[in-house]
């Protein structure tokens, strides 16, 4: 089964969901997101880790959602483009980690910017439901997640999220 | 040297209980043991031939003696009674069973130390010169920057999972102590006319089956930009850096593909967006953690000198000790002792936990406790006042540790190889044992005087053989171990990558083979005052191979 999971909780009929319903808007391949830029329909994005994200700065007022790909749990691109996303084109919209989604990753995901998470792994969706997150709430540096700078020295961050 | 705040405390202990959950959901099945697999690397678990290895953090090397006791009870308690420090400066365990290895790390968390990241592909223990503190020759202690820089690698968001390993070392001198140029990145802290700190970076280096030195990509970055500049270089690699091919992941290939004037190019782009955000490092924060590092009071113990030079008068062995295991410290009164990991015919930086014990209550009693790990696999202790180097040797002479071959022949670096790792292809620790014994002869051996011997059992070369004066690379050949030679490589501020001389040779040849070479140097040296390195650099390789495979020649 697969779900969509925000911090919030499962998100019910979800319209982004991969193998949704056949009317549902689909997520494009970077090169189609910008082609239908124009289009007055809702669209989303689903970026693979070599795309280069920038590439979406003039249309990111345009689109209801960026999905970003973890094609294995071992490839860590995607955190990269979600910092991108976040810091650099100051992005504030949905930014969905799809793929490979797995439980010891998602504290990590968190803390890059991502927070809708399309999860079918059952261990994990169990531990998401149950909000027992597995990361540590201290950090040593800033990232794209709203953490307080620590008391002792500038460039490490306190944090207000389980993430 | 750096203590633990409330912070840090915490965040130790957050990752203990972390790490436990982690392991009871690989027991119960909820994690896959590919998915498992990166979270115990990142917590410095192996799985090797015969157990789990466990590898603890000893980071920039630095150590009081209340830490070595706690290895020396780790090894006493969980393993066989010893460890195994390497050449990144950490220490080993060959032995624990998995289901202790949480309770070792809430051990090791009660004295300040911790397994992150000693593997896996983030990034790793920061490494830094073992006399750093101490050295005459260093503008400022550079450990500060390691630990800042440990600091913010520690369970990086964005960087836990690199396409590969990522090693970052840290000098503050000129001569290299620290093999900078064969990290991902080096850096060398400087001062400008001005006063001000500063690094040169170097990027790309490593060893592995593609050898490549570091490329310096700039001259003076200022000590404020230091975590912005290296994150766009971390960033620019986790991006780029090749993922179809793990031999070809490490940064050093990016740099070699794309080129280093396009990558540079790259990496101040990305630079110039954060150089002044977050990251940009306070003045009042550098010295703060620079405080932690504050040099013992070191008083004058002017009477050492004298006392010194009678003691070498009357005691041959003392004599030989200090020409070897003992540099000049930046106080006159005081010196750097370095307690070799080598004794003849033993096993290259294996300690027992007695030996721990020994060196933990010397650093007290004689090294304002102090110790540190050197990425030759040696110990230090960085303050010692010439007044006390006799006692302390007595001392050292008593547990086995007063072995005075610090940078001879027999001051081998030498890999686990196939008597543990999984990855090896030949056994690297007989033959730096039987190399040993060869030329165990202390005579003998200062004659040689300068030859860094460096073996690895397989071509990951995690014992450094590329940058040996004398490399061997144990291959596996038809079932049977084979060791290649490579002369001519270094790891210092003049680093190369030594050339391979030939076909290889035997478990039962090697020994032999080395002994030819070590001939050949000692018929072609200008004078006793030309080391091996500066010999091999002028002469060539051509006489060392006619020596090699003459026999060969003649026979065909």
């Amino acid at each position: 089964m697969t779900v969509i999971w925000t911090q919030g909780g499962i998100v019910e009929n979800d319209p982004w969901i991969s193998h949704g319903a056949e009317d549902a808007p689909k997520l494009l391949p970077l090169a189609e997101a910008l082609e239908h830029a124009q289009d007055n329909a809702p669209f989303g994005v689903a970026l693979q880790p070599a795309d280069d994200v920038r590439a979406l700065a003039p249309i990111l007022d345009r689109v209801a959602i960026i999905a970003l790909t973890f094609p294995a749990f071992s490839d860590g691109r995607a955190f990269s483009q979600g910092m991108l996303l976040r810091e650099r084109l100051g992005y504030q919209g949905e930014m969905r980690a799809i793929g490979t989604v797995l439980l010891d990753q998602v504290p990590l995901m968190l803390r890059t910017g991502f927070d809708s998470f399309e999860v079918d792994h059952a261990p994990t969706i169990k531990r998401l439901v149950e909000k027992r997150l597995p990361g540590i709430d201290l950090h040593y540096q800033p990232a794209a997640d709203q953490t307080d700078a620590g008391a002792s020295y500038n460039w490490r961050r306190t944090a207000i999220l389980n993430g | 040297m750096y203590r633990y705040d409330e912070f840090d405390h915490a965040f130790v202990a957050a990752r203990v209980s972390q790490f436990t959950d982690q392991v009871e959901r690989r027991m119960s099945g909820e994690i896959s043991e590919d998915a498992f697999k990166p979270l115990r690397l990142m917590n410095g678990v192996y799985l090797q031939l015969h157990a789990y290895m466990l590898r603890v953090a000893v980071p920039y090397g630095t150590l009081d003696s209340r830490q070595m006791r706690k290895l020396a009870h780790i090894a006493r308690t969980y393993d066989r009674g010893y460890g195994h420090f390497t050449t990144r400066q950490n220490i080993q365990y060959n032995w624990p069973k998995l289901s202790d290895i949480p309770a070792i790390l809430k051990e090791l968390a009660e004295v300040e130390m911790h397994a992150i990241q000693t593997s896996g592909n983030c990034i790793r223990n920061v490494t830094a010169d073992h006399f750093a503190g101490a050295a005459a020759d260093e503008v400022a202690d550079p450990r500060p920057y390691a630990e800042i820089l440990r600091q913010w690698s520690s369970v990086h968001p964005e960087f836990s999972f690199l396409p590969r390993k990522f090693k970052i070392a840290v000098i503050a001198s000129e001569h290299d102590r620290a093999a900078i140029q064969t990290h991902d990145i080096g850096l060398q802290l400087k001062k400008d006319d001005q006063g001000r700190f500063g690094f040169a970076v170097w990027i790309g280096g490593g060893q592995g089956r593609t050898p490549l030195l570091a490329k310096k990509i700039k001259d003076f970055l200022p000590e404020a930009d230091m975590l912005s500049y290296v994150t766009a270089i971390v960033r620019v690699y986790n991006l780029h850096g090749r993922r179809d091919n793990k031999y070809k992941a490490r940064i050093k290939i990016l740099v070699h593909e794309t080129g280093v004037e396009e990558l540079t190019r790259e990496i101040d782009a990305e630079w110039a967006h954060i150089k002044d955000g977050e990251l940009k490092l306070p003045q009042a924060d550098i010295a703060a953690i620079n405080a932690y590092f504050a040099p013992p009071e070191l008083g004058d113990r002017a009477e050492g000198w004298g006392e010194l030079a009678a003691w070498k008068k009357s005691d041959p062995g003392f004599a030989e000790w200090v020409g070897r295991n003992v540099a000049p410290h930046r106080h006159p009164d005081y010196a750097m002792v370095t307690i070799s990991l080598k004794p003849i015919g033993g096993i290259p930086g294996d300690a027992s936990a007695d030996q721990m014990d020994a060196v933990a209550r010397l650093a007290e009693e004689f090294g304002h406790d102090e110790i540190r790990v050197t990425h030759e696999q040696n110990l230090v202790l960085p303050h010692v006042a010439l007044a006390d180097l006799e006692p302390l040797y007595r001392a050292l002479l008593a547990d086995g540790l007063a072995t005075a071959n610090v940078g001879l022949i027999t001051d081998i670096i030498a890999c686990p190889g196939l008597d543990y790792c999984a990855l090896a292809n030949a056994r690297s620790i007989p033959v730096a044992q039987e190399i040993s014994n060869r030329f165990g002869d202390s005579a003998r051996q200062a004659d040689i005087g300068d030859l860094k011997i460096k073996i690895s059992g397989c071509i990951n070369a995690c014992g450094h053989h590329h940058v040996g004066h004398i490399g061997i690379l144990g291959v596996e050949k038809k079932g049977e171990e084979l060791y290649q030679i490579s002369l001519g490589g270094s790891a210092d501020e003049n680093s190369s990558i030594g050339q391979i001389t030939g076909r290889g040779f035997g478990p039962d040849q090697i020994t032999d083979a080395i002994e030819t070479i070590v001939d050949t140097y000692l018929a072609h040296r200008s004078s006793a005052d030309e080391p091996f390195i500066a010999c091999y650099r002028r002469i060539g390789a051509d006489p060392f191979k006619a020596a090699l495979y003459s026999s060969e020649a003649e026979a065909a």
